[in-house]
């Protein structure tokens, strides 16, 4: 069955290179085929929604932090990645005395708050949009019973999941910024959704610094490594992580937090998701951007280069994916034909009205 | 070395015997008139006597033989030695004189009365075969004594005699033959005495330990261990085989089971020399020491010991003593005769070592342990080639001596011959893989396959793929540079290539440098040709001037061939620091003041102790600014010429004082009054008062790294009203008081009182402007300034405080910033060398390099800076590939720019820029081609 997905998700690749090729200011032509890919599919038809959940504070020192990382992000959403200011839900402990960020809070973040917010989400989504729900505060995972912990009775993984649940057709994003997040994280995993944990077990149970590097990736797009002015989750989660293992070394001290992801629903996460990994697939193309229909090139070269182009990157994804089957110096060979067409393809493109 | 056999002989019909006495003693005792009958007294066959109290009377009881016997093991294991011996002393029966007589020598041989010791159990032995525990006795003190001859004489009749000759006597002929250096017949015994124990003929607590004494001289050291557990368990009262169990694990580098022994041992009986003698050899050497010598002062263990201790703390004749009084117990010591062989080879007395030789020579000819003993100090004194010769010699004697085989390994990979040392290392390991230190060393190998190794003309470097790439840059031309300076200086070349080793891990470059993978404070070490680092990215300090410190060595200890004393070898690397950078090295301030005024300088003479009797790292640090200031004297009254001079004196064996008359025409004793009296001075012109109540003012490092203020660094966490007011009051008995001055500013900058804080920390400049410890009145006004946003004054006063402090990079990399800002970029190249030379794993410093280079068009300066970004900065691959490869196109390097965009657009496909290097990069390769092509 894995290897059956792991087909499933290169085709969708190749389907999807179309997508992958594009800025974000371009319309983006189906490539052909496109209409059976299942999962994270980028057109301007398609909405994106994000449900930001800061469940209770141990301390002030914390609720700031918190408060802090979730307004960001909030920031962030609508200045870098294009959300709709009544797209994202910001849910914040009891909803009430949130001090600056009132303007932008939707409600508490109390288990029926939490429901509410789903809700609205799933009245105004259609199949084949985006959610990405992140999750900061504390978490637990005692005596087998994983929670989120809320202002009020507590949220289980299985309880979000149930919420979740009805959100049938919508492409899921989930980042678990919690401590003792990860078996909470694996009762949301699923087919076609990403979902990130900040702590790989139970026993990493100090509050990670995961949350606050996510936001500085997805802000200004840090993340955006392939410099297609987009931030894939991987590319955020692959950032974020790299950050906080740097930060332990910088202070000389062994790490509590070890940041996992899960894209292929069966509940293992991976601790270096990417190219050959089990997980990574679909996080390379889930991206947080709002893709809009910007200015595009009219003239019928730039439609046939710009055409090419999006069939360069495809090969060239595929190839990449297969480097472990090409010997070093074909594999080398073979990008670098590829690489050279598409930048000759695209500075030519460049020059045309 | 032979143990006195004290544990206690059980039998059942003697403790039946005993229980029944007592029972019928206290009994009798408490009720002499009764005639009730005591149904529960076990009345044996045996007929005993005794006499009862009556306390009306007030007469003794006599105890049977028996009695006494059991008393005086008692007494024995107990370490009440008086008393045994008064004990076995009653025993009068025949039946039970042989055990009696045996008894009473151990208590005497433990208390050091050796002669009576021997008397007491002679008259026990007229055959030897027939009496063979007392002829083991007697042959074990033989052993003891330095009659190993005669004791192999006596312990041969009783293996002859005997069909099966006691377990203890074979491990005790084993013990001497291998003593007489009879290797094979040694084995033979042993071997003997483990068949019988396999034969499970060996049910005695002590015999079991015997059998573990010849597993361990069989180099069977599983096997050894787990006798020892079976002796103890079948007699936890064994104190001989709990204490060789402990001696074995020290064997082994395993102190924290050996002590644990020796406490058990204790425990039972404290004043069991053994195990006191042990325990010196872990911890709290002189204590244990004292406490052993006190049950007998002619311990010879105990004195070898002692007087290896003093001799490794470089109290020559205080040790001699020790050892001199071993050899008087024992003549045929090896531990003895061979340390002192050593200190006669250290001393280059080669007379004195040929007449210890031949004492050897005349019981154990060419003696193995005594060649590795002399090899070990010479070792660890810096005498190598020596080492190396001597430990050759102990393996040509003993190809089974794994101990020698480490000293020779080891030895050879600090004269750089690492293809043998590692040789001689694995086959000490493959037979003896318990030794730590032989693990440790060959687990650094390990280490060095995964490293780099580079070269210069002159220089052979040895260091991770990640230095290789961030390091080496900086490093290689530091090298040459040292070369060439200190060859003309010193006018000595020093031998080719120098070997260097810069290790990540300060475990590896402890393990590399002594063995072991603690090293203290050091971070650099010089073996002569071979110089240990450990890596700029481990440290926080300069690496650059360590790292010349270091070379300086190889040039001071290569003149001398390893025979500079310590103190004069550092001075002269500390003081050459200053030399190379203005901002390198010590400065004469409160720490010179301080020494001076609490008399801590030592007399010339004994500089090295300084060292040696180091207590803690503020002592050491002292060592080392000591012996700079009497180079700095040396050089500022007599010229360098005359430094020169006094290094070439130490190639020969001389006496210390005759080199100094030999070069400054005086006395050490008027050499040494000089340098006080140009102390002295020195103090007056710094003319600062040093307050009694302020800590260490400049650190207490070793001397490279941040000098921490102490005090300073309190008043950083006191903002109140009394510190300041007791400052104030400071300053106003002592105008000159620096510490108070610099304290009051940083108090009053924390109030933002910005106008009265510059004013002190104004003052506290002008008293010691080359102030270099942290934080400094510069460091202090430049955060003020920079709080008033005055950014010019700010870095005015970093720069003030770089002058004197070569450990900060942050601050040269402001200033750099500022330099290239303003387009000023020979101060930015210079600020920026100074971040290099403390931390080149900082990003943002090869980006400011990276900017510099740009800017002066050096394109092969921008290759160098954004290669080691490609390998420090991982949060951005493809910007940072894509940088490298720009830089490799503007320095015509086509094809590297080529394949490094490459893997740039392997992750970024569409990234523009990238796209634009690739192609302009195949398009000038494509013209090169048709240039050489076209005919």
């Amino acid at each position: 069955m894995m290897r059956s997905y792991q087909l499933l998700v290169v085709s969708m690749l190749v389907w999807c290179g179309s997508v992958l090729a594009q800025t974000e200011q371009q319309v983006i032509q189906s490539g052909s085929g496109s209409e059976d890919t299942p999962w994270f599919q980028q057109t301007p038809e398609n909405n994106k929604f994000a449900l930001i959940i800061v469940g209770a504070s141990a301390n002030d020192e914390i609720r700031v932090r918190l408060r802090g990382w979730a307004t960001d992000l909030h920031a962030s959403l609508l200045e870098d990645y294009g959300y709709a200011s009544d797209a994202i839900e910001l849910l914040i402990d009891d909803g009430s005395n949130v001090g600056n960020a009132a303007s932008i809070v939707s409600g508490g973040s109390r288990v029926a708050d939490i429901d509410a917010a789903i809700a609205r989400i799933r009245s105004s989504s259609e199949a084949g949009d985006q959610l990405t729900v992140f999750l900061f505060g504390h978490g637990s995972s005692t005596f087998g019973d994983a929670k989120f912990n809320n202002v009020g009775p507590d949220m289980t993984g299985a309880e979000l999941a149930d919420m979740l649940s009805p959100l049938t057709g919508i492409d899921m994003v989930i980042f678990n910024t919690t401590s003792a997040s990860f078996e909470f994280s694996r009762e949301l995993s699923g087919l076609g959704r990403v979902v990130v944990s900040a702590t790989r077990s139970a026993a990493e149970r100090y509050d990670p610094l995961f949350g606050g590097f996510l936001v500085a990736a997805l802000q200004q797009k840090r993340a955006d490594i392939d410099r297609n002015a987009r931030v894939s989750v991987l590319e955020a989660f692959n950032y974020a992580s790299g950050q906080v293992a740097q930060w332990y070394r910088d202070q000389d001290r062994l790490s509590t937090e070890n940041a996992v992801l899960d894209d292929s629903g069966d509940g293992l996460f991976s601790r270096e998701p990417g190219t050959g990994q089990p997980d990574g697939l679909l996080a390379e193309i889930a991206y947080l951007n709002v893709i809009s229909a910007g200015t595009q090139k009219t003239s019928a070269e730039a439609l046939r280069l710009y055409a090419e182009m999006q069939s360069i990157e495809r090969e060239i994804f595929i190839l990449r994916n297969q480097k472990v089957n090409y010997l070093e110096e074909d594999y080398w060979n073979r990008l670098e034909a590829l690489l050279i067409d598409l930048a000759t393809r695209t500075r030519r493109y460049n020059e045309l009205p | 070395m032979n143990y006195p056999d004290v544990s206690r002989p059980f039998t059942s019909e003697r403790a039946a015997l005993r229980r029944a006495v007592h029972r019928g003693a206290a009994i009798a005792g408490l009720c002499m008139l009764s005639v009730l009958p005591v149904s529960d007294v076990d009345i044996p066959a045996t007929q005993f006597s005794l006499s009862l109290v009556n306390a009306g009377w007030a007469q003794p009881v006599e105890l049977s033989a028996l009695d006494n016997l059991t008393r005086g093991d008692e007494l024995l294991l107990r370490g009440s030695y008086l008393g045994a011996i008064e004990a076995f002393n009653s025993v009068r029966e025949d039946a039970w004189r042989e055990q009696a007589a045996l008894g009473l020598s151990k208590a005497m041989a433990i208390t050091g009365q050796y002669d009576q010791a021997i008397a007491a159990v002679r008259a026990r032995v007229r055959d030897p075969a027939d009496s063979p525990l007392a002829a083991t006795q007697l042959a074990e003190l033989y052993r003891m004594t330095g009659r190993s001859a005669e004791a192999q004489e006596l312990l041969a009749e009783v293996v002859a005699g005997q069909i099966n000759p006691p377990v203890r006597t074979l491990v005790q002929y084993g013990l001497v033959l291998d003593l007489r250096g009879e290797l094979d017949e040694a084995a033979v015994q042993y071997n003997a005495a483990l068949a019988r124990y396999d034969s499970g003929l060996v049910f005695d607590s002590a015999d079991v330990g015997m059998v573990a004494l010849a597993a361990w001289k069989r180099d069977e050291f599983h096997d050894a261990n787990a006798l020892f557990a079976e002796a103890v368990r079948l007699d936890s009262n064994n104190l001989e085989a709990l204490t060789l169990w402990g001696d074995l694990f020290q064997e082994k580098f395993n102190d924290a089971d050996a002590e644990t022994n020796y406490n058990l041992a204790l425990t039972i009986n404290r004043r069991y020399s053994p195990a006191l003698t042990g325990m010196a050899r872990i911890s709290s050497p002189e204590r244990y020491l004292a406490m052993s010598l006190e049950v007998n002062s002619r311990d010879v263990a105990a004195l070898e010991t002692y007087g290896l201790l003093m001799v490794r703390n470089y109290q020559q004749d205080v040790g001699r003593d020790y050892l001199d009084q071993a050899l008087a117990v024992n003549p045929e010591s090896v531990t003895a005769l061979s340390s002192l062989a050593a200190l006669a080879a250290i001393n280059d007395d080669m007379p004195a070592f040929d007449a210890l030789l031949e004492r050897v020579n005349a019981f154990s000819p060419e003696s193995s342990e005594f060649f590795a003993g002399v090899a070990d100090y010479l070792g660890n004194n810096y005498r190598f080639t020596e080492a190396v010769g001597y430990a050759r010699r102990a393996i040509a004697r003993d190809p089974n001596n794994w101990h020698a085989h480490t000293v020779l390994g080891g030895n050879l990979v600090r004269l750089g011959e690492e293809v043998e040392g590692k040789q001689h290392l694995e086959m000490a390991f493959d037979n003896d893989p318990f030794n730590v230190m032989t693990s440790n060393m060959l687990q650094v190998f390990d280490v060095l396959e995964g490293y780099a190794t580079l070269e210069t003309e002159h220089f052979r470097v040895n260091m991770s793929h990640r230095d290789a790439q961030v390091l080496w840059p900086y490093m290689a031309p530091l090298l040459e540079e040292s070369w060439r300076t200190l060859v003309e200086k010193y006018q000595f070349e020093p031998e080719v290539p120098v070997l260097i080793q810069v290790f990540e891990r300060t475990e590896d470059f402890a393990v590399r440098s002594v063995g072991l993978p603690d090293i203290g404070p050091l971070v650099g070490i010089c073996f002569g040709k071979v110089v240990t680092l450990i890596s700029p990215d481990t440290l926080s300090a300069n690496w650059q001037e360590i790292l010349w410190h270091e070379l300086v060595h190889v040039f001071t200890l290569q003149m001398t061939q390893n025979r500079m004393p310590r103190w004069l070898s550092e001075g002269i690397s500390t003081w050459e620091e200053r030399q190379a950078r203005p901002e390198w090295g010590r400065r004469l301030g409160l720490e010179l003041v301080r020494a001076v005024e609490q008399e801590q300088l030592l007399p010339v003479s004994n500089l090295n102790e300084g060292f040696t009797g180091a207590n803690s790292n503020a002592d050491l640090s002292f060592a080392y600014f000591q012996s700079y200031l009497v180079v700095e004297y040396i050089v500022e009254q007599y010229g360098f010429a005359k430094l020169r001079e006094l290094i070439l004196e130490y190639a020969h064996i001389r006496d210390e004082s005759e080199m100094f008359a030999n070069v400054f025409e005086m006395d050490m004793v008027s050499f040494d009054n000089g340098f006080r009296d140009w102390i002295r001075q020195r103090v007056d012109q710094i003319n600062v008062y040093v307050h009694v109540e302020d800590s260490d003012d400049e650190g207490a490092g070793h001397g490279h790294g941040v000098r921490e203020n102490n005090s300073a660094v309190l008043a950083e966490l006191y903002n109140n009203e009394s510190l300041k007011r007791h400052m104030r009051g400071r300053v106003e008995q002592q105008p000159r008081d620096f510490q108070a001055h610099l304290q009051l500013g940083i108090v009053l900058f924390r109030e933002a009182a910005y106008d009265e804080a510059i004013f002190h920390l104004q003052t506290a400049q002008g008293i010691l402007p080359d102030y270099s410890g942290y934080p400094s009145p510069s460091l202090v006004l430049s955060q003020i300034y920079e709080a008033q946003g005055n950014n010019e004054a700010m870095m005015e006063q970093l720069a003030i405080m770089l002058q004197n402090q070569q450990h900060d990079y942050a601050s040269a990399l402001k200033l750099a910033k500022a330099a290239l800002a303003a387009g000023d970029t020979e101060q930015a190249d210079y600020y920026l060398s100074r971040a290099l030379a403390v931390d080149p794993y900082q990003p943002e410093i090869h980006r400011s390099g990276a900017q510099l280079a740009q800017q002066l068009g050096d394109t092969g300066r921008a290759v160098q800076e954004f290669e080691v970004l490609v390998m420090l900065d991982q949060s951005d691959p493809v910007d940072a590939r894509t940088n490298l490869a720009g830089a490799y196109l503007d320095n015509q390097q086509l094809d590297q720019a080529r394949l490094t965009v490459l893997r740039a657009l392997e992750t970024a496909p569409g990234y523009q820029r990238a796209q634009d290097i690739l192609l302009r990069a195949v398009e000038r390769s494509n013209q090169s081609s048709e240039v050489i092509s076209q005919p």
